[in-house]
């Protein structure tokens, strides 16, 4: 059976990390196989990788939607269940009501936003992870699983691509 | 000069101008990292001996005095009938109006892409925080049975009792609170990468304090598609709530009926005043963060100022126009009691304020900003948005305790002489400027990661003879 | 919607006969266990009484004349104090309809006050005690204030309370005039009458429907359940 090493090639820029990617294609790799870390955002695109997707705008849809139920029970509810005259007013107000109802809706989605990060990234998270301190220096780490007799080949042509360093990744505190 | 010397020294000043905007300016982003760890690093004895004086005045005149209101009663403050709030109101109107600036930065400008935004949202973003703790505590101080603050918060009780949202001041609660947390969140999202940043780089307590705080972030590209995703969707969603925030705060006064304070144009008034006192504090403590920490002469640089300082300017015509329209329309109108309040406002005790209040928000600025070399000198930037702030305090000192000297009932009638209230505002000041120091020392403030994205999105392009700087969209 | 078509108690001061004597403020103060603030609070405009004796001077000098308007609560049927209070401390009460100021409710916020286009509502500034023996006066009906807390005029709402119980239990209504708040009860001149506005014959509808008859700043649209009787000259 064979088995696999897991390099990580780290790389300076933008442009060689994409003909490297491109390179890794070619050696039989596909792209589940590949993990790609950069110290900035590196758009999909650049790199010629399929686009991620992400939980957080369906999170903060629904947590708007949340938001304004809550705004509802507190501006209609409430006054409902437990009415009380003032001002001439009637009970259930319809401006204020409307104030209520939109703070409540946007304390909804903001607050689902931030929540959907956290749980799409799976945050906090501090299990031992493959990582190298480089990258938050604006290096773009590519790493992947490679069989472990093809160690040396990939190691090369990642080199010659411009790789800095290419080394086993190891999953360490970080 | 051959024209060929001419135009080659030509280039090389072309070269050197455009180096002096940050964007072009790039340095290695390790290089960079660096700096900022150094910057928040280095304390020195000047900085130690003002947060400890600042920390001995928060301890009297905030907590003390604090302490001593509550223990005695509003009596010690200055409050009276009819003049019900005084500065406790104006400190509160006061600082969230500074807290609209970091909003106005780290979010109006990040939608429309202005890129001289990126070194300084992280600065801009920390005073809307600060600024807010400080009117939540203005807030606290005024009420009269402080201890029972939380019945203004909704739950189920066994009173049968839910907040009343008829009032103005249920909905301050609502919007304030809400966008607390969104701009503590909106602070955290992009600290998360500068925080890991730090982690790397750092060594003891801090690295175990970085290592908790930046939940584990690597910058994989699942963590950056979340990230980017939800900053955007915080960046447009946290305009309607800082437009929506101070409008409500605004109809605390339109919504009275008290002559003078119940006017329509209320709501935008304010948020454009907020604006005006927000970017001028912007401005004062971009300032000082220059001149006081290591390395940020690299980060905020004279575009910064002249950015900063030509917003000021059009804030300061737009907050013009709208008392412009507030004033005249009360004064056509000819109701008694309103042409009583104005001629108080004006010619009454105090008339020197609302003098000043013209001068220093119109005057100061129009007659000083549109000069490029006056924007882009730190100290006379520093000078005239202190003079704004001081103007916008002078303007919710006349709407507040001197509006509600004049009522509809002359026998009740009386001027309003502040008490405790001077040291509890000293002390939110002190607070403030304490908490802006400690986190200054504590998280990176310069967001990097922005300042590099943003550099290599900059290039020189020829454009015929020309070089001109360009941007590009890698978002 | 407004409850100006909802009335029960109500008042009518008749400016012409007061003489500005202020027995009414010192007979609610007693009755309502209203605190002394002290000359010094007094004179910076937190003095706590619920009614005041509004002077005013017409005229120019020698031919100066003074006009007293003794002014409280005016228990507006639309009241702006009403919507503001986040707490509900200030509400409208059905039963009576009067607005009612609940202590233990108040948290101080005073926005109530600021809206109060009469400004009759007076605030606890300070802890204010009586000292031995003068707390002996207090009444044990009215209930005492704390530091932080909103009072105004009640209508001394004790008074309708104990009348209302006492002629349920004789099986009857409450007769025109045995209800009288202290202010009415202390006035030398009868300035002032308090009944039942819904009831047509009492003497308090009687009096408000009188051609002399003006409501304080009605323009405002607040429906206050006083009524002033000016007109005659002195």
């Amino acid at each position: 059976m064979n088995e696999t090493k897991t390099l990580l090639a780290l790389f300076q820029d933008v442009d060689p990390a994409a003909e490297a990617i491109d390179k890794l294609r070619e050696m039989g790799l596909d792209d589940g196989q590949m993990n790609v870390i950069s110290g900035i955002p590196v758009t999909e695109r650049m790199l010629g990788r399929p686009t991620q997707w992400s939980n957080v705008p369906r999170l903060a849809l629904g947590g708007a939607v949340g938001g304004f139920l809550l705004g509802l029970f507190l501006a209609v509810g409430t006054p409902s269940l437990y009415p009380i005259h003032v001002g001439g007013q009637p009970i259930i107000p319809i401006p204020p009501s409307v104030v209520v109802v939109f703070e409540m809706t946007m304390l909804g989605m903001l607050v689902s936003t931030f929540i959907g990060v956290f749980l799409d990234s799976r945050f906090p998270s501090y299990s031992p992870k493959e990582y190298v301190p480089e990258i938050s220096d604006g290096r773009i780490a590519v790493f992947f699983e490679c069989p472990a007799d093809k160690e040396e080949k990939f190691t090369k042509a990642m080199k010659s691509l411009g790789a800095e360093s290419v080394k086993p990744a190891e999953a360490q505190k970080l | 000069m051959t024209t060929a010397a001419k135009s080659e020294s030509h280039i090389h000043e072309e070269h050197e101008d455009l180096r002096e905007h940050l964007m072009l300016d790039p340095k290695p982003r390790g290089e960079m990292n660096a700096m900022v760890m150094e910057a928040m690093h280095t304390t020195s004895w000047k900085f130690k001996l003002t947060a400890a004086f600042l920390g001995l005045v928060v301890a009297v005149c905030l907590f003390g005095a604090w302490g001593y209101l509550i223990l005695e009663g509003m009596g010690v403050a200055g409050v009276n009938r009819p003049s019900y709030w005084g500065i406790f109101l104006v400190n509160t109107v006061f600082w969230i109006g500074i807290s609209h600036a970091g909003t106005f930065v780290s979010a109006l400008l990040r939608v429309f892409k202005a890129e001289f935004r990126r070194p300084f949202t992280r600065a801009a973003e920390l005073m809307t925080t600060f600024g807010l703790v400080q009117a939540g505590l203005s807030i606290f101080f005024h009420m009269g049975r402080v201890w029972l603050s939380y019945w203004l918060f909704p739950y189920p009780n066994e009173r049968g009792l839910w907040p009343n949202f008829h009032s103005p001041l249920s909905w301050d609660f609502l919007a304030i609170n809400t966008y607390l947390l969104a701009s503590t969140m909106y602070l955290f999202l992009p600290l998360i990468p500068d925080l890991a940043m730090a982690r790397d780089r750092s060594t003891g307590w801090r690295k175990t304090l970085y290592r908790i705080l930046s939940l584990g972030f690597r910058g994989t590209e699942g963590e950056w598609a979340h990230l980017r995703t939800a900053m955007n969707i915080f960046a447009f969603a946290i305009l309607p709530v800082m437009f929506s925030v101070h409008t409500i705060v605004s109809w605390d006064f339109a919504a009275a009926t008290r002559p003078g304070w119940s006017s329509t144009i209320f709501g935008p008034y304010f948020v454009v005043g907020a604006l005006h006192s927000g970017i001028a504090a912007v401005a004062m403590v971009l300032v000082v963060v220059r001149a006081t920490m290591k390395n940020m002469k690299y980060f905020i640089r004279k575009e910064h100022f002249d950015a900063l300082g030509k917003l000021m300017l059009i804030v300061s015509m737009g907050w013009a126009y709208f008392f412009f329209n507030d004033y005249m329309v009360q004064w056509y109108g000819g109701d008694k009691w309103t042409d009583a309040l104005l001629h108080f406002h004006e010619a009454g005790p105090l008339g020197w304020m609302w003098m000043l209040m013209l001068v220093f928000n119109v005057a100061v600025p129009w007659l000083t900003l549109w000069s490029r070399k006056i924007r882009t000198t730190p100290g006379l930037l520093f000078a005239i948005g202190l003079l704004i702030n001081v103007g916008m305090w002078f303007e919710r000192y006349v709407i507040i305790p001197i509006s509600l000297t004049i009522n509809r009932m002359p026998f009740s009638w009386r001027e309003y002489k502040p008490g405790v209230e001077i040291f509890l505002g000293i002390g939110t000041l002190a607070f403030f400027i304490l908490l802006y120091m400690i986190a200054s020392k504590v998280i990176p403030l310069v967001p990097v990661w922005e300042v590099q994205e943003g550099q290599m999105a900059h290039s020189l392009r020829k454009f015929g003879k020309a070089r001109v700087p360009t941007v590009s969209e890698i978002e | 919607m407004s409850e100006d078509s909802k009335s029960k108690w109500g008042m009518v001061i008749d400016e012409d006969l007061c003489t500005g004597c202020q027995a009414c403020v010192t007979a609610c103060a007693m009755e309502n266990n209203i605190p002394f603030v002290g000359e010094q609070d007094a004179a910076y405009g937190r003095g706590m009484h619920w009614i005041q004796v509004q002077r005013f001077w017409e005229g120019e000098a020698l031919e100066v004349s003074t006009s007293f308007q003794p002014v409280m609560c005016q228990q507006c049927g639309s009241a702006p104090c009403e919507p503001v209070c986040p707490v509900y401390a200030s509400v409208h009460s059905e039963a009576q309809q009067v607005n009612s100021q609940i202590y233990n409710r108040c948290v101080g916020t005073r926005y109530c006050a600021n809206n109060c286009p009469y400004q009759m509502r007076v605030f606890n500034w300070r802890d204010y005690e009586l000292p031995d023996p003068l707390n002996n006066q207090l009444n044990p009906s009215v209930t005492v204030r704390r530091r932080g807390i909103m009072e105004k005029c009640t209508f001394c709402i004790q008074r309708i309370i104990s009348a209302e119980d006492r002629a349920k239990s004789e099986g009857r209504d409450v007769t025109d005039g045995e209800v009288v708040p202290a202010c009415a009860q202390a006035c030398p001149a009868d300035a002032i009458t308090f009944g039942r506005l819904d009831d047509p014959e009492s003497r308090v509808s009687k009096l408000a429907k009188s051609g002399r008859g003006v409501q304080l700043l009605e323009e405002l649209g607040t429906h206050p359940k006083v009524t002033y009787l000016k007109g005659g000259s002195r």
